[in-house]
């Protein structure tokens, strides 16, 4: 994949769930390019999540529902009954409850990694060499051995994320990838997206702004199903109008009716550091 | 309202997980227990609820010892709000989950729905009482958790990352409702890592280290020191960073606090 190919596109995107009274996505239009980490954003319950959910294929194919409008992944239409076949490994989504992704057919943390590789077909050196280099990029080396359905949800979540890193995948999806994270490991996560992204799609759905926005080049923000803005970071940050999703620091400036605002700790000591 | 006197306790012979820890915990105060993980902090809480029982030391929950106790025995004073509150949710309404204690405690129906349509409120999700509690998002889920600790009416609460994947909005609405809880004199015991959270919401921070307690500080010392958060392992969080950082006049750590600073210091300092 070439750098700036769109690998996602949504076209006037509407989603109902099953058995729902109200679209949890209405008129969605976006588009994801390789090259890009994305943070979409907005307050819980806005659709983010759903959002990723149609970006990995999965909706209307495995979750039901009613879709509207078009989605292509991969060049794949979202509607294609194989399209499963066609994103197997080339399409990662983390979930925010990591236990909820093992295989269950895994003694242990290297046989968990190996299973989706092992899935595609790839042969044993391979495989190895994936894991390995997986488990390193993770920090998850010294829990090689142990039992996955064990592990803290910290362990887990930087598990499940070697899961899917290991096939490299062309369109990373991640809902709230360190919410069970400690604040040291959850940096060095999102450190990590941009190098991720050198040639892929990188989707971070979080509402933890402050952290997240330093390694994203492009901001979606959404409401109620909707996406009310789609910039460049440093754009969307300083939209007044947008200050709700913008930074803790910024928050606090426009609140107390600075405007323009600092969005970084940094910039307010530059201009108000006595 | 709480205290640990000299608590032993291990769940094998792989050694002790509490080792001689010592805690004291009075009504209406918030304490936040944090420490890498392993260090102890859950078995705490277990030990808090009567689940688990030292082996040496003694655990006093209100004016008695847990020794003896079940957790049943407490549970008209004891609320617990698990870390994944998928693990403690079951009932098939919101309306249900949240009135599940105040029935089993015996209150009358009137009392029930009165507790239940009041701890909804609280948690702003009225609008959801018929609805399936797995059917709402996983932040909502949590609100539904703690919904039903505080239809307990509990003396002592203990919450277990309670501000996890929750926005803005929501940890400020977690903080609120754990002041009011303590300003009614209940006992708030948090096991966290958001020191955003713990600079809005906590009186004192206790640093727990292979089952000991080897940290008791106020927690306004503890989110603007950068020297002890580094040791605890935590990142100073943005709020108090800013109030560093700029010197706002008495290092306010909260966010309408250091809103209000901003207003007056911004307009006196801007460079042109």
């Amino acid at each position: 994949m070439a750098k700036g190919d769109a690998l996602v596109t949504l076209s006037q995107v509407s989603y109902r769930y099953p058995g729902a009274d109200e679209d949890a996505l209405e008129s969605i239009d976006v588009e994801f390019r390789a090259g890009e980490v994305t943070l979409l954003t907005g307050a819980l319950d806005a659709g983010c999540s759903t959002l990723l959910l149609v970006a990995a294929g999965l909706v209307p194919r495995v979750m039901g529902g009613r879709l509207t409008g078009s989605a292509t992944i991969l060049g794949g239409d979202v509607k294609e009954e194989k399209l499963g076949a066609r994103l197997a490994g080339r399409v990662g989504l983390l979930l925010p409850t990591p236990w909820t992704q093992l295989s269950g057919m895994a003694f242990n943390v290297r046989d968990e990694i190996a299973f989706g590789p092992s899935n595609l077909g790839w042969n044993k050196s391979d495989i190895d060499d994936g894991v390995n280099r997986a488990m390193e990029k993770l920090g998850v080396e010294h829990l090689a051995d142990r039992d996955p359905t064990q592990l803290s949800g910290g362990e887990l979540q930087k598990v499940m994320m070697a899961s899917i890193v290991v096939m490299e995948p062309d369109v990373l999806l991640l809902d709230e990838p360190a919410v069970e994270l400690d604040p040291p490991s959850a940096q060095t996560l999102y450190d990590m997206l941009p190098d991720l992204a050198r040639d892929a799609v990188v989707v971070v759905a979080s509402t933890d702004v402050d952290r997240v926005y330093r390694v994203a080049d492009r901001i979606v923000v959404m409401d109620s199903g909707k996406i009310v803005a789609n910039g460049p970071r440093e754009e969307i940050l300083r939209k007044p109008e947008l200050a709700s999703n913008t930074t803790t620091v910024g928050m606090a400036f426009y609140r107390a009716g600075v405007e323009p605002f600092p969005i970084s700790v940094e910039e307010a000591v530059e201009r108000f550091g006595s | 309202m709480l205290a640990f006197k000299d608590v032993v306790f291990s769940y094998d012979d792989s050694g002790n997980v509490l080792d001689g820890l010592c805690l004291d915990v009075s009504p209406g105060e918030i304490v936040a227990l944090v420490g890498a993980n392993g260090a102890g902090k859950t078995t705490i809480t277990r030990l808090a609820t009567a689940l688990e029982h030292p082996f040496s030391g003694t655990v006093v929950v209100g004016e008695r010892s847990t020794d003896g106790l079940s957790p049943e025995d407490l549970s008209r004073s004891v609320a617990y709000l698990f870390q994944h509150v998928d693990q403690q949710l079951f009932s098939s309404s919101v309306r249900d989950e949240v009135g599940f204690a105040p029935r089993n405690a015996g209150c009358s129906p009137a009392e029930v729905l009165e507790r239940t349509e009041q701890a909804l409120e609280r948690v702003g999700l009225s609008g959801a009482s018929s609805t399936h509690p797995f059917d709402l998002s996983l932040a909502n889920r949590k609100l539904v958790g703690l919904a039903s600790a505080l239809a307990q009416k509990p003396r002592l609460l203990i919450l277990d990352e309670p501000t996890q994947g929750m926005d803005r909005k929501h940890m400020a609405l977690v903080s609120r409702i754990v002041e009011e809880e303590a300003a009614r004199g209940c006992t708030v015991l948090v096991v966290t890592h958001d020191l955003g959270f713990v600079a809005e919401a906590v009186h004192r921070v206790v640093l727990v280290e292979k089952g000991r307690v080897v940290e008791d500080l106020p927690a306004a010392k503890v989110v603007t020191d950068p020297v002890i958060n580094q040791r605890l392992g935590l990142n100073m969080p943005a709020v108090p960073s800013l109030s560093v950082a700029l010197r706002l006049p008495g290092t306010p750590v909260k966010f309408a606090e250091v809103v209000r600073a901003l207003s007056t210091v911004a307009a006196g300092r801007t460079r042109q």
